[in-house]
């Protein structure tokens, strides 16, 4: 799993690549957790999800918990570029509900 | 022709994609779109996950049992685990139930499973393991 991200007008918005599972989620968190924490002011994240092939129920947990965390601090969490095998676990599950898909 | 697969991994977390991607490449025989290999790896990604984390949680040395079975344009895959069981499987079944919310689990592992194949069964004994066998027809 690789990250890159781009900060600019508060907005962190954080390119994924590779798959979310729970193996990778294990290290993934603490990286995002980081990379939040370290980020001031911060008003919105976007996760991209276009160089990422594969995502589980695992991958949906690591997404609702950063959610909390942001909300937790006043922001919000957005997602983009969802391939569509992902958009159908997505979906499946409700995620967009909270962390509108935005393209 | 007919095929199947039998393979045992040990509880590794690394071994959950290894797993799927083996399952999907045996799946290929059937010429199945790639909406339907996504959904069987998802699936099964799932299930060895339970396995890895719920049944032998932190002990790595547990066994799992993947066994896939290709009849015309049908795959039945089990992945059997012998750890701690499950209580109530029409408890752990239903969306968003967790026993680790502590862990931000999303608890939709088993839901995925029964949206993502056309049959489920769970069947599971505590402290004797569980066994989860789903069934897919390629379209």
């Amino acid at each position: 799993m690789n990250l890159k991200y781009l900060y600019r007008g508060n907005n962190l918005l954080i390119s994924l690549c590779g798959e979310i599972d729970e193996f990778s989620s294990r290290t993934l968190r603490g990286e995002l957790d980081r990379l939040i924490d370290d980020t001031k002011p911060l008003k919105s994240v976007t996760i991209d999800l276009k160089a990422v092939s594969f995502v589980d129920s695992t991958g949906l947990g690591l997404i609702i918990g950063r959610y909390k965390k942001l909300r937790a601090q006043g922001a919000e969490l957005t997602l983009s570029n969802v391939p569509a095998n992902i958009d159908k676990v997505f979906k499946t599950s409700g995620v967009y509900n909270i962390a509108p898909k935005i393209d | 022709m007919d095929n199947y697969l039998k393979m045992q991994i040990p509880s590794l977390g690394k071994n959950e994609s290894f797993a799927r991607s083996v399952v999907a490449a045996f799946a290929l025989d059937c010429e199945p779109t790639v909406e339907e290999i996504n959904d069987l790896k998802t699936a099964i990604s799932e299930a060895v996950t339970n396995a890895v984390v719920h049944a032998y949680g932190d002990n790595t040395e547990g066994v799992i049992d993947i066994s896939a079975t290709i009849v015309g344009r049908s795959i039945t895959v089990t992945v059997a685990d012998y750890g701690c069981g499950i209580e109530n499987v029409d408890v752990a079944r239903e969306p968003f139930y967790t026993t680790k919310q502590d862990e931000e689990r999303s608890g939709m592992g088993f839901t995925i499973m029964e949206t993502f194949m056309d049959e489920m069964q769970v069947v599971s004994k505590v402290g004797g393991g569980t066994t989860v066998t789903m069934k897919k027809v390629f379209k």
